[in-house]
Order: C-alpha cells, then sequence, then structure tokens
C-alpha cells in the first residue's frame, strides 16, 4: 500500500513536470533587430515551425519569445537556425516558464 | 566588427559617399515587396522577391523628367538586390546592399529603345531610433546615362513594441543628373508598422513626395 502511494506520487511529480517542460518558452536575446518591419521575418519563419504555439518580438528589450505548442518541445537548434537565416545573430537561448501572454503582461507592469 | 570599423563606417555613411533608396530593399525569406517612389520629377513602381534573406529578383518600372517636363525617360528591368553584408550589433544593425538592374530605356530625346544597365550600391545604419542610409545607382545606356546618388537621416520621436506604428523625420538628399546636378532636400513624415512603410514629404520647391513599402 505504502509503495503504491509513493508510485503514484511519482508520476503525479513526472507528470507535472513534463507539462512544465512542454509549456516552456525560448527566451532569444538578438542582436540586429531595430524595427519592425525588418524584424517581421523572423516571426514568420518562427511560426511556421510545427511546434510553435506563438511568438513575440520585443524590439526595446532585443528578445523574441517563441511558445510552445501543448505537449510539444521547442527545439533550441532549429529556433537558432531560422532566426540566423533571417540575417540576425542570436545571443543567447534561455528556456523560461512563461507563456508569451504572460511575458507581455509583464512588460505592460514594467512600464 | 571591431569599434574603430564601425566607427569608420558609420562615419563613410554619414558623409554620404555612396548613396539611393530607403530602408532594407527585400523582405524576409520567401517573401514579397512591393515599392513604390512618387515625385514630380521621379516615379518608380517595382516589386521583388526574396528567394534568401539576402537575395531578391523583381522588375521595375520608373519615368524620370526635368522640371520643366520637357525631357522625359522610361526605364523598365529587371533587378536582382542582393544583401553584401550586415553588421548585427546590441542596439543597431548596418548593412551594404548591392541592386543591379538590366533593361531598356525610352525617352523623348532619341528614338526607339536602348539597352541599360543600371548597378548600384546602398549602404545603410540604423538603430531603433536613429536611421542613415546613402546610396548611389548609375543607370547607363549609349548616349543617355545618369545617375542618382541620395543620402537620408532619420531620427524616431519614441520607441515603440513590436506591434504599433513608429514615426520619424527623415531628411533626403537627392541628386539625380538626369534632371540637375543640384541636390534636392526634402524632409518627409515616415511610418513603419509591420508589413508596410510609407512616407511624405515636399521638397524645398514645394513638390510633393510620396514613397512606400509593402512586404507579404
Amino acid at each position: 500500500m505504502k509503495n503504491m502511494k509513493l508510485i503514484n506520487l511519482i508520476f503525479a511529480i513526472s507528470l507535472l513536470a513534463l507539462s512544465q517542460a512542454a509549456l516552456a518558452s525560448m527566451k532569444v536575446t538578438v542582436n540586429g533587430m531595430v524595427c519592425s518591419f525588418c524584424a517581421q521575418g523572423i516571426e514568420k519563419s518562427l511560426l511556421k515551425l510545427d511546434e510553435t504555439k506563438a511568438v513575440l518580438v520585443d524590439l526595446k528589450n532585443k528578445v523574441v519569445i517563441v511558445e510552445a505548442k501543448e505537449g510539444k518541445t521547442l527545439n533550441e537548434k532549429l529556433i537558432k537556425e531560422e532566426i540566423t537565416d533571417s540575417g540576425y545573430d542570436v545571443v543567447s537561448i534561455e528556456t523560461i516558464s512563461q507563456t508569451v501572454a504572460q511575458f507581455k503582461e509583464r512588460m505592460k507592469g514594467k512600464k | 566588427m571591431k569599434p574603430t570599423l564601425l566607427f569608420k563606417f558609420v562615419f563613410f555613411v554619414m558623409m554620404g559617399f555612396v548613396t539611393q533608396l530607403s530602408a532594407a530593399p527585400l523582405g524576409y525569406k520567401n517573401s514579397w515587396m512591393v515599392m513604390g517612389d512618387f515625385s514630380k520629377t521621379y516615379q518608380e513602381l517595382s516589386v521583388n522577391y526574396s528567394t534568401t534573406a539576402n537575395d531578391a529578383f523583381g522588375v521595375s518600372v520608373s519615368a524620370m523628367q526635368t522640371n520643366d517636363s520637357v525631357t522625359k525617360q522610361q526605364n523598365a528591368e529587371a533587378v536582382y538586390t542582393r544583401k553584401v553584408a550586415r553588421w548585427n550589433l546590441p542596439n543597431a544593425q548596418a548593412n551594404i546592399w548591392f541592386i543591379g538592374g538590366l533593361g531598356s530605356i525610352t525617352g523623348n530625346t532619341f528614338g526607339g529603345s536602348k539597352a541599360m544597365a543600371s548597378p548600384g550600391l546602398q549602404v545603410d545604419y540604423e538603430t531603433t531610433r536613429f536611421y542613415s542610409m546613402a546610396s548611389a545607382r548609375v543607370y547607363a545606356a549609349q548616349g543617355a546615362t545618369s545617375n542618382i546618388t541620395t543620402a537620408r537621416l532619420g531620427a524616431s520621436f519614441y520607441e515603440v513594441d513590436y506591434d504599433q506604428p513608429q514615426p520619424w523625420i527623415v531628411v533626403e538628399a537627392k541628386r539625380m543628373t538626369f534632371v540637375s546636378n543640384q541636390y534636392e532636400f526634402t524632409p518627409m513624415l515616415r511610418v513603419i508598422h509591420n508589413r508596410y512603410f510609407v512616407e511624405a514629404g515636399a521638397n524645398l520647391s514645394g513638390q510633393l513626395r510620396f514613397n512606400f513599402m509593402y512586404n507579404y
């Protein structure tokens, strides 16, 4: 009985961790983004990726947020390639737990 | 890119050593760009398709006329645009572009049409609040060669988010030898928003000017 409880707990924690990982977004710091007219290629190319749910280009902070679809995992290498192919330089990529909407809200709060 | 090289590059642009056009003359990979430039002495409509982020192929039709409307010329050409180099900086972007056309010209100072080649270079440097550009393009045809040199400086009123329109003030110095050897100065209001880019103004003689770019 005790063992069953433990297995259930581990299973629940694993599920939670998996769902968090699947919902993770990537925050990409990009050099060279100066206007929406020239940076729209980044948005278009990242939205074409099968695993992408939403993209946010933040010109002021020079970052691009890529949010994964539920159950999908973002491919860091592919994201970097798409941004580089669009003509920009990727400085860093990190995984964040925020969605695009949450990141937008946070940015609004900072203004 | 070393800071000294960057400084030289910016200085080069600011001096207007080479000079034409507006923002990036091509769109993102697999996109179409439609561009227009309309004034009393010059009208151009062009469209290109970007096969990569560095290359675009298109066509252009343009017409030039002198201020008194006596001498006129029309150009029709296939145009290749190439991003020769780009420097991506934390808060800026600098580019060198090649723009080359092959086509024909007609005019009212000669009969029939003539073969024409129009090689050109553009350099630009911009941040989210500052813009500079210089370009030069030769329209070479037997007995009817002219060139256009342009320098531009611009500043935006404020920084914006990606999904907001951004207004700019741009001042252009342009010389079209077909029209005159004098530089023509035109202050313009520019608005950039996602897919489009429009500019409107008037030169110091009061002649109206309108430019646009649309990327899709």
